[in-house]
């Protein structure tokens, strides 16, 4: 399992499906990688030599930006638009769907799990409601 | 889809003209407008403006971050309350 630039220790995969382990690297950038760092598409992440995994750390470090730093370039981003107070901002601050989608049903993936919500029934529990 | 850069960015023309005025006098009060869909120029940082959201105005004081949003952005069209709580007289009205 080799390491590439300190933390990622992709699998026993050909490289271009390997490096899609990396956070920022998908499908496309993985082909766009491996052509440029020119190594043979055939051979797996194990099999590099030493030379080959210098010039692939050499590609990662000049065009992209990966992992860590691009994890907090996106949660930047959010912050941004929270501390604008923008509709997007409120979006994110709520943990509801940014981009216009429907909430009546769907968005589970920014909502959770489902959880019933509203229609306070009993006398008792209803006051307590309304006090709130 | 993102406009055309070729376009550049849309704002009200009246509302560019607004802001060069109290640019050049100084004044610092607030534009009234109802124009949502005009985007922040960096001509309109420190300003305020008043956005329209349907029923009233909103106002908003633009600050370098805001640049390149639309006015809309600024000014909820929506109020949420709270989901339904069973009020004496929503039931009353049920029966």
């Amino acid at each position: 399992m080799p390491r590439i630039m300190g933390i990622d220790i992709p699998g026993k995969k050909r490289v271009e499906y390997s490096l899609r382990y990396i956070y920022g690297i998908g499908p496309g950038r993985a082909r766009e990688i491996v052509g440029k760092a020119n190594i043979d598409k055939g051979k797996t992440a194990d099999d590099l030599s030493g030379e080959e995994l210098t010039r692939l750390t050499q590609v990662l470090q000049d065009g992209y930006v990966l992992e860590g730093d691009l994890r907090r370039e996106v949660a930047q981003n959010i912050r941004r638009l929270i501390s604008i107070s923008s509709y997007r901002g409120g979006r994110h601050r709520k943990g509801l769907p940014v981009r216009g989608q429907r909430t009546h049903t769907n968005g589970r993936t920014r909502k959770g799990p489902r959880r019933t919500v509203g229609a306070v029934r009993g006398k008792e529990a209803r006051s307590v409601a309304k006090a709130e | 889809m993102a406009r055309s850069l070729k376009k550049g960015p849309f704002c009200e023309p009246k509302l560019i003209l607004k802001v060069e005025k109290r640019n050049r006098s100084g004044d610092k009060s607030p534009i009234k407008t109802w124009s949502r869909r005009s985007m922040v120029l960096p001509e309109f940082v420190n300003h305020t403006f008043a956005v329209h959201n349907g029923k009233t105005f909103t106002s908003v004081f633009i600050t370098e971050n805001m640049v390149g949003h639309k006015l809309g952005e600024f000014s909820p069209t929506r109020i949420f309350r709270k989901h339904g709580v069973h009020t004496d007289k929503a039931v009353g009205l049920k029966k």
